[in-house]
């Protein structure tokens, strides 16, 4: 096994906590079987969540699988597997990091590959995808790794959100946009009724939607207690945080994790605690995954005096109130709402800057709400979901912002070939520079 | 009408080819309406119905993409960045407006680089989904309800299902011409090379629908008349992929002494087999056409209740294609970057393999910079099924 990084610090006593979802989560699949369980091959942000949580299908989060191989810096061989077949390592490196595991794991009749991390995931029952405008691998990886997995049968639901476009009024088209939505739920729920032989219990359905609501809220008022200065939490910290909003969105323990996580940080606000100390320069993560093989570049920022109070990745949950979302009985029908809303409700704001877009104008909304004075993108080579369009982002915000210094940092969310500690350092290095030189400009 | 529509086909498919976007540029100044599209996913019934000359973009594989650069992420398709390229340099400068529809990420994560750059008059992103059930044959129609009223507002025309309709037969005639010059391709040796063809696709992709045709129709016939090639003993090779749209590929591959009989491309076989039905509510037989008929990997394929029926389903017609035309080699022919196709070339290359058809995968840039390393891998294939 590859040498293991150690492993990045954390600012608060909650984020530790997070090892044992992602393990949990891990095990879940590994047990699920002796429990009489299916498991499903999911994708966070699918829609698909509270349905598996109430049909007691356990989740076998493949980005989850491939981020934790990255972290401990030992997914190369799940890489060179998957390239051994003609994948080629300009692909989404979160699929075929998967695949190579999968791979492997057929090739051994099923036996676990050596190494693999955590104690491995188990051999899904079910492949769940979903065509968004948000990702072509969340409808590719699941054919792909049919391939490997022939007797695994596939579903893959549609759910989309009207486009962004100036001169067009999204509100009329949202009503067919989430029938569609909801009609792709329908049809997924069919499908996993088909392979667990059960059906689906609507009222269950609706309490873990409820609760799924009910954490929406706490987890946003939890982010943005991180607006106190100094900061009690940055994006270091959040990019473990997300993992129950992400991977156990509509169970209870996910819930808890952000009761718990709300009161350390008011705790550490009462006593001023900051990530760095002193906290000179406030920074948005405005996009992109990170390189989880490099998350010790969030406390390089740190001990330069730079925090990140706020972050655009991960963050794709508001308050449900703001959503104003039509009341409807069918819980697939909150599910699409929510869903089309979330992304809608950025575009009134959109179109009050000329030129903007909806994602420049949540950066804008955190940029001003959490008092920033920079803003960093991380364009990873092998996403386009996430990392297509931030030079464009980057130069809008010029636009309303003239010289903010923006840095655009580059890797890869799992190949770490992609990756230079100490070319990024340097970049970071004359970033810090570029802050400290507009910031003194700001007060001349 | 002007000197340009009067020479011989295969002539003129060489002009149109070498001047990209001349034909449009007289239809502007004849008062037309041009509106640009990406993809094999716009439905270009729609335009035609409306009135305006529609053109597809291309690439520019033989130039650097240079201004593109400072507003698209090189992770981008090349080939997206290298069409980019060319609109912000103004090589589609006489475009009107244009049609972005959602194939891939490479195209539906850049849709604000491309409408903030250019700046159009006219500019819409088509959601076209990317599975095919009836939910989604419903909301098809309702988003090219949208994408209707969008150009019928710009255009101050009504676009009625009448105009569709005749835009329909107009579009399924050019898809049979094209297919009965494709059949000339099925003798040994073939009646047209892969070269002269990819000028036609080309030239046929950046014209109206009737001046498109009657441009198949004038190289059918010169092809008919003149002798056939002398050569029949080569390699018959297939070659796979989204849009080449550029001669250096098939060069590559008949001047390595193949002939290049049939593609599966997004400018050939993928948009010239499948017809539009001409159904009483034309929206549904569009609907239909660009969801369930148009093979590309954007689109997800469900069917089969085995992953052997699957891949009957999703590839089919490759080894159709392979029977028909007798191809001796498949050469699959991906862009870096590409997640729709990328992902699938384990699964095509060992489909179309079982059939006992040898398959060269390339991976490359959208670039003839790189194109000596194809070269020999192609070279180094020919002789391995010679």
């Amino acid at each position: 096994m590859a040498e293991e990084k150690k492993r990045r610090a954390v600012a608060t006593k909650t984020a530790a906590g997070i090892p044992k979802f992602v393990r949990g989560n891990l095990s879940a699949t590994l047990r699920a079987k002796e429990e009489g369980k299916k498991v499903a091959k999911a994708f966070i942000h699918d829609g698909h969540d509270e349905i598996m949580r109430a049909m007691d299908i356990v989740p076998a989060w493949g980005e989850s699988f491939s981020g934790v191989c990255a972290a401990k810096r030992d997914a190369e061989k799940f890489l060179q597997k998957a390239e051994s077949d003609n994948f080629s390592r300009s692909l989404c490196t979160y699929a075929t990091c998967h695949i190579g595991f999968e791979m492997a794991r057929e090739e051994q009749g099923g036996a676990m590959p050596e190494g693999a991390p955590w104690g491995g995931m188990g051999r899904p029952d079910m492949i769940l995808g979903n065509g968004q405008l948000l990702c072509d691998p969340r409808f590719k990886w699941p054919q792909a790794l049919q391939h490997y997995l022939r007797d695994v049968p596939v579903f893959v639901t549609n759910m989309y959100y009207p486009p962004w476009d100036p001169n067009v009024d999204h509100h009329e088209q949202e009503k067919f946009y989430v029938k569609y939505c909801t009609e792709e739920l329908h049809e997924t729920v069919k499908f996993c009724e088909k392979v667990t032989g059960k059906k689906m219990d609507w009222d269950r359905l609706a309490a873990v939607v409820d609760l799924s609501d009910k954490t929406w809220d706490l987890f946003v008022d939890t982010y943005d207690l991180r607006k106190a200065i100094p900061t009690p939490m940055d994006t270091g910290d959040a990019m473990n945080t997300m993992v129950p909003i992400t991977f156990n969105i509509g169970t209870q323990e996910a819930y808890d994790f952000y009761v718990e996580l709300n009161n350390e940080l008011k705790e550490k606000i009462a006593q001023g605690i900051g990530v760095a100390d002193p906290e000179k320069y406030r920074l948005i993560w405005a996009a992109g995954l990170p390189s989880w093989f490099a998350l010790n570049d969030f406390q390089y920022f740190n001990g330069k005096g730079a925090v990140f109070p706020v972050e655009v990745t991960y963050r794709d949950h508001e308050k449900i109130e703001r959503l104003d979302l039509p009341k409807t009985n069918d819980p697939l029908e909150r599910i699409a709402w929510r869903w089309v809303r979330y992304w809608t409700h950025w575009y009134d704001a959109a179109r009050k800057i000329p030129g903007s877009t909806p994602k420049v104008a949540r950066i804008i909304e955190y940029f001003e709400d959490y008092k920033c004075d920079g803003v960093v993108f991380h364009s990873a080579f092998s996403c386009r979901s996430w990392h297509a369009g931030i030079i464009h982002q980057a130069e809008v915000l010029r636009k309303v912002y003239k010289d903010i210094p923006i840095l655009i940092m580059e890797g890869d969310i799992v190949d770490i070939s992609s990756y230079n500690e100490a070319d990024t350092h340097n970049r970071i290095d004359a970033f810090i520079e570029t802050l400290e030189a507009y910031r003194n400009k700001q007060k001349n | 009408m002007t000197g340009s529509q009067n020479s011989k086909g295969l002539e003129k498919a060489d002009r149109y080819y070498k001047q990209y976007g001349e034909r449009a540029k007289e239809l502007k100044k004849e008062g037309r309406k041009i509106i640009g599209y990406m993809s094999a996913l716009t439905p270009v019934e729609i335009l035609t119905a409306a009135g305006v000359a529609p053109i597809r973009l291309k690439g520019f594989m033989d130039e650097a993409v240079t201004k593109g650069d400072a507003y698209m992420e090189s992770i981008i398709c090349p080939f997206v960045r290298s069409a980019f390229d060319a609109a912000v340099k103004g090589r589609f400068g006489f475009m009107d407006g244009m049609v972005l529809p959602h194939q891939c990420d490479s195209i539906d994560r850049t849709n604000e680089v491309w409408s903030s750059n250019l700046n159009l008059p006219y500019w819409h992103f088509l959601n076209v989904p990317h599975v095919t059930g009836g939910p989604s044959i419903e909301f098809m129609k309702e988003i090219l309800r949208v994408f209707i009223g969008t150009l019928e507002k710009f255009l101050g025309t009504k676009i009625t299902d009448t105009a569709i309709a005749q835009a329909i037969k107009a579009h399924n005639e050019n898809r049979r011409l094209m297919r009965e010059l494709y059949i000339l391709r099925k003798q040994n040796p073939p009646l047209i090379s892969g070269v002269e063809m990819m000028k036609v696709l080309v030239a046929a992709m950046s014209l109206p629908v009737d001046e498109s045709s009657a441009l198949i129709k004038s190289v059918t016939e010169e092809v008919k008349k003149r002798p056939a090639p002398a050569d029949g003993n080569r390699k018959r090779i297939m070659i796979i992929g989204d849009q080449i749209d550029h001669i250096a590929i098939p060069e590559a591959i008949e001047n390595a002494g193949a002939w290049l009989v049939v593609d599966d491309l997004s400018i050939g076989v993928k948009v010239y087999w499948p017809e539009v039905d001409e159904t009483t509510d034309p929206l549904q037989g569009i609907a239909e056409r660009y969801l369930r008929k148009l093979k590309i990997p954007t689109t997800f394929v469900g069917e089969g209740d085995t992953y052997e029926e699957n891949l009957e389903a999703r590839f089919g017609h490759l080894k159709q294609r392979i029977a028909e035309f007798k191809v001796d080699g498949a050469i699959l022919f991906i862009y870096k970057y590409c997640d729709p196709y990328g992902f699938e070339v384990p699964a095509v290359k060992s489909y179309i393999e079982s059939g006992g058809t040898p398959v060269l995968y390339l991976e490359d840039e959208y670039s003839t910079s790189t194109l000596a390393r194809v070269k020999t891998r192609i070279e180094a294939f020919l002789e391995m099924i010679a």
